[in-house]
Parts: structure tokens; sequence; C-alpha cells
């Protein structure tokens, strides 16, 4: 694997600090190199191997312009702002049904190039959790930067799309996208994957979110298409009082996909909400990990991941809760629930609690059961196909957490892509 | 309807059902009685389709070799059971789960679909009848049901899907009296010269509210004595000791 990196830094130098953060940052990833099981939280998935096995000829996109994409992707009837990423370079937007005054969105390029403009999120290139992490400073080239003023409501949610075509095959996508939400205000974020004929990429993706005091950021992260591609998720979060993040995962259409959560309660009575679905066939391989830290006191916390592993594929929860001694009158909750579907599928969950306060109130579970055949039976003895009788039972499993959504139309959109998505599984392994 | 051959069933080597033979035509009421552990259940599931015995000897069903058809195919062709034991199913909606059941049997059987609004009267009348309250229905399937409201779902499914091959095993145990009854007319209302019924049962109260036919006794995995109506009040008054050691 040559990420030809010398190549990279020649052609997107900006004359300002960037430069040599990247090159700090390029040496970092160079030290570790790809994460393997080696690292605690990398234990279920050795992403070296995976990546030299399937994306040996991995490389950064070149500065050609690849911006394509089919208005028959955009999701209908359903009325919403837009972003478009292609290749995760940013195209478009579109706030259609919002005041334009209140909203400042720009492409990260435009930012990483702009002095004084790059100030504002330099801090973000100081995270170090991993050698991606090091790899997306080091690589990112574009992504979003959005600024939403104090006491601005949205009309509609904004979808983001991220689309990858052809261009894509075999690159290493590293992006960005950062959204500050001002005080007061409230912002639902739709974030939809989709790859054009099943290529092969890497999406090294970090996202950062600053919810200001009583503001309210819904994040719903779709990734349904079935595709071959390799992503790993980073999500940081900084929720300051008052303030609630809610997010949910939809994680079943890629071939590897880890999601990383990481929310930050930086002020009493804050919320975080992480609930999702895992739902998985062939040889797919999806990880969520959440960490929640519990800095003050009187914030709440709450994970729901109901997941469901069919054939081959293979899924894993690390959730934590972290209580700092200040973080008195904490709730914090976290429930992991899988459903087996053959005996080669595997699901590993480990539930974590560090609490150093007193005074809290925190619970945490976890449970993988093999599907049950006398429901299958009952089922069956009414009439229903086994594999109608598997689809109502995977639809049933999975609704819980659905149901955790609190938006109606987005509860309704996901349902039907769960729908959807359920009756296009085929029931090969386990028909006898 | 049904005629079964020497039918024997094992699980795990242990053989359950030993040699067994009925015969029902349509129209016909049989009531099956015996002991705990005599394999009336065993029956039930094997003649259901539910895997896991080691199946010999011969079921024709409407003249076709049921123990040959899938699970669904036999509930399709009109063979239902109501469950000793009805599973509790969770995340399913009981209401979502009859329409699917419905619709795919009626579909089948060449019938029009029912849309949710045709759905919905039907369900209602029916419901009314059995005294059920609507409100499990947007429940999930028999998950905290009471006893009593898992048998009545039970016979709610029946009168939905109106087979013509019904067992019902042990549908009468753990109802109160007034339960008994509305069950019994539900049993009764589908009473159809089409129409066959096999009923396990323990209690011959039971067989004065649904008056059969034919009562079997099946002791250690096959019949060991039948009788008209009265045999079922002998048993109650000696017991099956006595059968067991006639066979
Ligand atoms: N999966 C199994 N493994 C081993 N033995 C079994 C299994 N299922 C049933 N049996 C045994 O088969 C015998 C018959 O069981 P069955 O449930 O058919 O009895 P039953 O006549 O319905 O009894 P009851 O009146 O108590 O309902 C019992 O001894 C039971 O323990
Ligand atoms: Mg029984």
């Amino acid at each position: 694997m040559n990420l030809n990196f010398d190549e990279f830094q020649k052609a997107n130098q900006t004359g300002g600090e960037l430069d040599n953060i990247r090159i700090k940052n390029f040496d970092n990833f160079q030290k570790k190199g790809f994460p393997s099981k080696k690292e605690e939280s990398w234990k279920y998935t050795d992403l070296k191997t995976m990546l030299y096995n399937n994306l040996s000829k991995l490389e950064v996109p070149n500065n050609k312009k690849t911006s394509q994409c089919h208005d028959e992707w955009l999701l209908k009837n359903f009325k919403h702002n837009q972003i478009i990423l292609v290749n995760g370079e940013f195209v478009s937007s579109t706030f259609s049904f919002e005041s334009k005054d209140k909203i400042k969105i720009k492409p990260l390029r435009v930012i990483l190039k702009d002095k004084k403009n790059f100030n504002k999120i330099k801090e973000l290139f100081d995270d170090q959790k991993n050698s991606l992490t090091s790899l997306n400073h080091a690589l990112v080239r574009d992504g979003i930067f959005l600024e939403i003023e104090d006491n601005y409501s949205f009309n509609k949610p904004l979808v983001i799309y991220n689309f990858f075509n052809k261009s894509s095959e075999n690159k290493i996508i590293n992006n960005k996208c950062f959204i500050s939400l001002g005080k007061n205000s409230k912002l639902d974020v739709l974030k939809c994957y989709k790859a054009e004929n099943s290529i092969k990429y890497f999406n090294n993706t970090i996202h950062h979110y600053s919810i200001q005091e009583n503001a309210i950021l819904k994040q719903f992260s779709i990734n349904n298409n079935l595709d071959n591609s390799y992503n790993y998720h980073l999500t940081n979060v900084k929720s300051h009082s008052n303030s609630i993040f809610e997010n949910f995962l939809f994680s079943s259409g890629s071939s590897f996909l880890k999601n990383e959560i990481h929310c930050n309660l930086l002020g009493s009575y804050a919320s975080c909400f992480v609930n999702g679905l895992i739902l998985l066939n062939n040889e797919q391989h999806h990880e969520l990990k959440t960490n929640v830290n519990h800095r003050y006191e009187h914030c709440k916390s709450s994970q729901l991941v109901k997941s469901v592993l069919l054939d081959k594929s293979s899924g894993t929860y690390q959730g934590k809760i972290y209580v700092e001694k200040e973080a008195q009158k904490t709730d914090g909750y976290q429930l992991s629930r899988a459903l087996i579907f053959s005996e080669n599928s595997t699901f590993n969950s480990k539930p974590e609690l560090e609490i150093y306060a007193d005074e809290v109130k925190c619970s945490h579970g976890s449970t993988t059961a093999n599907i049950d055949q006398g429901s299958i039976f009952y089922l069956m003895s009414r009439g229903l196909s086994k594999k109608q009788a598997n689809k109502m039972l995977i639809e049933g499993f999975l609704n819980e957490a659905v149901e955790t959504i609190t938006d109606i139309n987005i509860k309704s959109l996901i349902s039907k892509l769960l729908i959807k998505k359920i009756n296009e599984i085929k029931f090969e392994t386990n028909e006898h | 309807m049904l005629q079964i051959t020497n039918l024997s069933a094992s699980i795990d080597n242990k053989k359950i059902l030993k040699g067994f033979n009925l015969k029902i035509k349509p129209g016909e009421i049989h009531a099956i009685m015996g002991p705990n552990g005599s394999g009336k259940s065993t029956l039930a599931n094997v003649l259901t389709g539910k895997n896991g015995y080691q199946v010999e000897g011969q079921v024709l069903y409407q003249g076709k070799n049921l123990l040959k058809l899938p699970i669904e195919e036999r509930a399709q062709k009109g063979l239902f059971m109501a469950f000793q034991y009805p599973l509790e199913i969770a995340g399913v909606n009981t209401n979502n789960f009859l329409k699917t059941s419905l619709n795919t049997v009626r579909k089948v059987r060449g019938l029009k679909e029912l849309d949710s609004l045709d759905f919905l009267n039907l369900i209602k009348t029916k419901t009314k009848n059995l005294k059920i309250d609507e409100k499990i229905l947007n429940r999930q399937l028999n998950v905290g049901f009471s006893g009593g409201e898992k048998k009545k779902n039970e016979i709610l499914q029946m009168t939905i899907l109106e087979p013509k091959l019904v067992i019902l095993d042990e549908t009468d145990s753990g109802l109160d009296i007034d339960a008994m009854k509305i069950v019994s007319e539900g049993v009764n209302s589908l009473r159809d010269k089409d129409r066959s019924f096999l009923i396990i049962t323990h209690y011959q109260r039971l067989l004065d509210y649904i008056k059969p036919d034919f009562v079997h006794v099946l002791v250690d995995g096959k019949i060991a004595k039948t009788g008209c109506g009265e045999l079922a009040l002998e048993l109650e008054k000696i017991g099956y000791g006595k059968m067991e050691a006639e066979g």
C-alpha cells in the first residue's frame, strides 16, 4: 500500500499551519499503521489485515474534480434541505426551507485554505484517538463546515448525501464534518450513504458537533444500501448544559463499518441518546463503540442497540459510560440485545461502566440469543412461510430501536427503509 | 378428511406415539383424552408439522400425504392447531400478525387479500363475539397476555382463518367458566358438514358444550379405547388407571 503522501502534500499546500499539521500527523500514522487487534478498542477487528486483503492498492485521491450525482438517489416525498458530497467532496448545498442568514455553510476545503477561518477549527486537529484520526488530519481535503446561529430552529431536516462513484475505487477518502449549533437552536441531520456499482473504498470521516446551551441536535445515520466499502466514522460531540443530542444509527449496508461516538456532557442537565440497530448478513462486519462522558451534575444518557446477525456476519457493541467525581445525580442507561440467526454469525458486546461519583443511577445490560425455533413454528403454523416468519421476527425485534426515534416523520422514513432492507434479505443459509 | 395409520413418533430416541390409528370424516368432532405425557400434544405437533420428530406411518389429509407438506402449506390447506401453550412473540404486533396470516392464507386459497379497513371490520366483529378486549390487538403477540387471553387469541385465529380441520390442544385448560362457554360457542359457530375437529382435553365439562361424535382415550402413545360421548363421563368417574391396565 503506497499512500503517496508527499505527492498529496505538494498538491495541497496552503502555506499555513495546516502544512505542518499534516506532516506531523502523517508521521504519527506511519509509526502506528492501521489499527489491529492489539488495540483495546479494535480487539474485534483487524483493520490492518482487512485492508491489506481487500484494498491492497489503496491510494489517496488526486485533485481532479469528480462530481457527479444521480438524482434518483435523493429522497422523495420527504421535504428536506440538503448537502451533497461526492467521493467525500462538497458539491452543493440547498437550504430551501430555512432563513439563510442564520446559517453559515462552507465546503471544508475553503476553511482549510483560509488562515482566519482555519483557526476556528484548528483544535479539531488536536484529537489523537488512534492512527486513523492522525491519518484523517494528515489527508483531509474536504467536508462540511456548518454554523447555525443562536435561537434558530430548522423547519425541515438536513439530509447529507454521501455518494461514492467509480472515481472512489481503491481510494482512501478522508473528510471532516463540522457542525456548530448555537444556543436554543434545533437541527435534525440525516446522513445517507450510497455507492455506485459495488466499488471498494475506505472512508474515514470525523464528525465534530458542538451543541450550545439548550440546543437540540438529532443525527440519524442511515447506512442501509448494500456496498463493498470499508468505513470508519468517528463522531465527537460537545454537549453544553441543557442541550440534547439524539443519535440514531442504522448500521446495515457496508462490508465494514465502525461507528465510534464520543459524547462529552460539558454542562449540567445535558442529555444524550445513542440508539440504533445493526442488521447484517453475508460476511458483513459492523461495530459500534460509544463513550459517554458525564462531567457535570444532573446529566442523562441512554443507549439502546438492537442487532440481528445472519449468515456469516459479525457485530460488536462496545459501550462505555464514564462518570466523573463531580457528576452527581447522573442517570445513565445502556442496553444491547442481539439475535443470532446462524451458527456462523457472532455478536460481541462489552458494556462498561466506570463511575467515580457516589450518587448516580446507572444500569447496563446485554443479551445475545439464538432465534427461537418455537416462535418460527408458531408463525408458520398460521400459514406464514419460513421467510415471512423470519422477517416478521426480525422486524419486530429491531422495531424497538426504531421506536426510540422522537421525530415521527423520520421514524416513519426509517421504518420504511428497514422494512425494505429486511425484504431484500435472502434467507439461504438457514433455509433447511 | 384425515386418516392416520400406524403413526409412530419419537424424539431423541424416545418413542412417544406407538402405532396410532384414527379416521376423521368431514363434519365429525373427535375428542382425545388421556393421562399427562401420553402423547396428545405430540400428536398435535406432528400433524401440524413441527420439526424434530422421527415420524413413521401414514397420514392422509384430504387424500394427500400430510407428512410431506411443509408447515405453512398444511396451514394454508386448512389445518389449524390451537396451541396448548401459545408462544409469546416479542416485537410482533398482534393485529399485524393476524392480518399477515389471514392474507397469506387467502392469497393461497385464491381469495382477494383484505385491505386494512376490511380487516378492521372483520376483526372487530370476531373480537366482539369472543369478548376479547380489542386493546390486545395492538400489543405484542401473546406477550403478557393472561392465560385465558392467550387461549382466546388462539380461538380468534381459528375463527379468522376458517380452517377445515381444527385441533384444539387443551384449549379449555385454564379458562374460567364464562370463557369456556364463549370458546365453545366460537367452536360451535364454526361447526359445518365440511369441517372437522380434534379436541384434546382433560375435562368432560368442555364436552358438555361441544358434543363430540367420538371420544378416544390415548394411553402410552396409542388409542386404548374409543367410545361415544358417554365414555368421557365414565372416565371422569373411574380415571385412567383401569384403562392403562387394559391397554
Ligand atoms: N423434546 C422432547 N424431548 C424429550 N421428551 C419429550 C419431548 N417432547 C415431549 N417429550 C415427552 O413425550 C411425552 C409426551 O408428551 P406430550 O406433550 O405429547 O404429552 P401430553 O399427552 O400432551 O401431556 P399433557 O396432558 O401433560 O399435556 C412426555 O413424556 C414428554 O416428556
Ligand atoms: Mg399436552
